[in-house]
């Protein structure tokens, strides 16, 4: 065997990275078919698990829809990073196919390879525009795989390069001449018949190996390229656990009717859906996420949602012992007292929560300047006994339905989607809740003993330090 | 060389399938061990407060009962002589029950012999009824100076308890009004509010005396559950 080209080194160092990053990837969304929440390994060293504010990137990345495929066939989808992890392997075998059936100074196999690490640097690609458009933030680990997909398109297309020019200039190839004399072996390919008439005269006139990929072993590589990839994904669809028979093991709405006149109409969702409650706060970051990934789903239109408003705001939540979100109490009132256009407050409020709750901890009569000045119609009702009692009235419907100080939470038809299937497993459980509701068997499902459904375990949306009360001894 | 291009392509077909298997397997696992209850958000509850201690709630149980705030009883409102038989204790105590719920009342200041609620009054009902939070009582104790005679002070002070509830009934549309909203009217007979609740939200300006203070209907939230 000679010495391998650098390019293609590179590229099997590339390769083998972005088999190792995309496989921690895989790992970290898999780990997630348990339901419960879990660090994840975000760092451009790969195996270390990320902190704080460094793993937020992945954290949004993963729980993004464009995480994965397939959502509403299998919980959380077959996520994009199993598919490149099987492409990486791919190349990996494929490089060191070349290397010891000596193709790699042959334009037609080095081509495939150029070809086929487009596949992943192209997807990279896209995957970053939708990082930075979409998301606003990219994530560590997914940077260095694109990186490992650059790598391998820039080695792929320079060996490609290298063979087409080595095969115009024969022996004036240094490289080329490492090869000359050496056995060759030719494999499942066969010498094409446009091999024999194109440059490969000359090359037999120096000696190198003129065996070119066939058609045939092109094609045969294709198909190993479609198995690498189709295996891990049958393998996943069929392996991947049951979820839906946690479907109404979480809370349900014991009282739901709007007896207080507190529901408020959400802008998205079609007459006749399947009806839907949500416990949202306007200022909480998860219910915009929450809002964004229904409307990615495409279910949105399924349902028909009202909104009850759950400020985890102190000044007006007595079950929450500070503001994590300020302003909140403010703006729930200016829904409240919007009716009808109430839709319009909630989406304003969710693009700007950010900006109304960092100025609201600095000054607390922010918010309420905040509101009045986008809406000034609101003004003489926002922060009136009125408004105020009506909110009060929102979280005593709260209250009144033992609902969980957490948003955003979404009950369709009383039973509650569970926690844990807001984020990667909301088009499976969702749409399954949707069918269920269609065919009339959506229930909540009684525990053995009795009493009441299954609690759900670690939920990861926007949960509050919560006032001890009587009766949870040992709550936060 | 066949051999071992096989061997490479199902080591490196088999790899990126087997760990994935592997890692589903194991978070199936999981998923079956975790069916046990985890840590979980608290449920929302109504307010406990720290005043709430165990003789108040006694008090406060043996009011409601009586008054047919709980026990589904739909008697409405004590009389005097319930309210003292209810409380047990002398009209100093029992104000003395109130004095943690500064913060959560005020005290509506009637004109000699009337019931009427001005601007100010209303405006003070609005404001600390419209302070719920997550109280679950919200108490309207009318009194009566002790000019006039007993019987007289009995139905003036029960004129102004029924004056600030139909104020409430017709301002706040309230389904739960009727399960939330006590009334006693203890006319003259009982509990007098003594100075010291002259620093407590009035909704009258003038100087305060125990004789004004007393042509009036105190309300106030009670943040405990019983």
């Amino acid at each position: 065997m000679g010495r391998p080209k650098p390019w293609l080194m590179a590229l099997l160092v590339a390769a083998v990275l972005g088999v190792v990053f995309a496989a921690i990837s895989t790992y970290d969304f898999v780990q997630h078919l348990d339901r419960q929440v879990h660090a994840l390994h975000c760092s451009f060293i790969p195996g270390l698990v990320g902190h704080a504010a460094g793993e937020s990137g992945c954290q949004v990345a993963m729980m993004s829809p464009y995480s994965s495929v397939f959502r509403t066939r299998v919980w959380g989808g077959i996520p994009i990073s199993l598919a490149a992890m099987s492409v990486f392997a791919f190349l990996v075998f494929y490089a060191l196919d070349l290397l010891v059936t000596r193709r790699k100074s042959d334009p037609r196999a080095t081509g495939f390879l150029a070809l086929a690490t487009a596949l992943p640097a192209l997807a990279s690609l896209v995957m970053l525009v939708i990082s930075l458009s979409k998301l606003g933030t990219t994530c560590k680990l997914c940077v260095c795989i694109y990186a490992a997909s650059a790598v391998c398109l820039v080695s792929g297309v320079a060996l490609w390069r290298l063979a087409v020019r080595g095969r115009r200039d024969g022996a004036a190839d240094p490289e080329l001449e490492h090869e000359r004399g050496e056995p060759v072996f030719v494999g499942l390919a066969k010498r094409s018949a446009s091999a024999v008439e194109s440059g490969s005269a000359r090359l037999i006139a120096v000696g190198v190996p003129t065996t070119a990929a066939s058609t045939g072993f092109l094609a045969a590589m294709f198909g190993i390229g479609i198995a690498f990839v189709g295996v891990p994904v049958v393998l996943y669809l069929a392996m991947a656990p049951d979820h839906t028979k946690f479907i109404g093991t979480c809370e349900a709405l014991p009282h739901p009717a709007d007896s207080y006149g507190v529901m408020v109409p959400l802008a998205r969702g079609a007459a006749g859906g399947a009806p839907a409650i949500e416990v949202l706060d306007p200022l909480c970051p998860a219910c915009r996420a929450f809002e964004q990934r229904l409307a990615a789903s495409g279910l949105a239109d399924q349902i028909e949602r009202k909104a009850v408003l759950f400020p985890l705001d102190n000044t007006c939540n007595w079950m929450v012992t500070e503001a994590t979100h300020p302003g909140a109490c403010v703006v729930s009132e200016a829904v409240l007292c919007a009716g009808a256009k109430a839709p319009d407050v909630i989406a304003w409020a969710f693009e700007e929560q950010d900006r109304i709750r960092r100025e609201t901890k600095a000054d607390p009569a922010a918010a309420a300047r905040i509101v009045k000045q986008r809406f000034p119609d609101l003004a003489a009702c926002v922060g009136s006994p009125d408004a105020r009692s009506r909110l009060n009235k929102s979280m005593r419907w709260i209250v009144a339905n033992n609902i969980r100080v957490v948003t955003p939470q979404l009950f369709i038809d009383k039973v509650k989607l569970c926690d844990e299937d807001v984020d990667l497993g909301l088009e499976y459980m969702l749409s399954n809740m949707l069918d269920r509701h269609a065919r009339g068997t959506l229930a909540a499902v009684p525990l053995e003993n009795g009493a009441g459904p299954v609690k759900s375990p670690a939920n990861p949306g926007s949960a509050q330090p919560v006032r001890p009360g009587p009766g949870k001894p040992g709550a936060p | 060389m066949i051999l071992a291009r096989a061997a490479l392509l199902v080591v490196l077909l088999a790899v990126p399938a087997a760990m994935t298997g592997w890692w589903i397997r194991a978070a199936d696992a999981r998923l079956v061990e975790t069916s046990a209850p985890a840590e979980l958000a608290p449920v929302a509850s109504a307010s406990d407060v720290g005043y709430c201690n165990p003789e108040l709630k006694r008090i406060l149980r043996r009011v409601l009962l009586s008054c047919g705030l709980v026990g589904g009883d739909a008697a409405r409102g004590c009389q005097p002589v319930q309210a003292r038989s209810v409380a047990t204790m002398s009209g100093h105590d029992f104000n003395a029950l109130f004095t943690p719920m500064k913060d959560r009342g005020g005290i509506v200041q009637f004109e000699k012999d009337k019931s009427d609620l001005d601007a100010a009054d209303t405006g003070l009902v609005d404001q600390v009824f419209a302070d719920q939070r997550g109280a679950s009582w919200f108490f309207v104790v009318a009194r009566a100076s002790p000019d006039g005679s007993i019987d007289h002070n009995r139905e003036l002070s029960k004129a102004r308890a029924e004056s600030v509830m139909s104020h409430l009934r017709q301002q706040f549309k309230d389904p739960d009004l009727d399960k939330e909203v006590g009334m006693l009217w203890l006319g003259e007979e009982f509990a007098q509010l003594e100075a010291e609740f002259c620093a407590w939200q009035r909704s009258s300006s003038a100087a305060c005396n125990p004789e004004q203070l007393n042509r009036s209907a105190f309300v106030a939230w009670i943040d405990c559950q019983l």
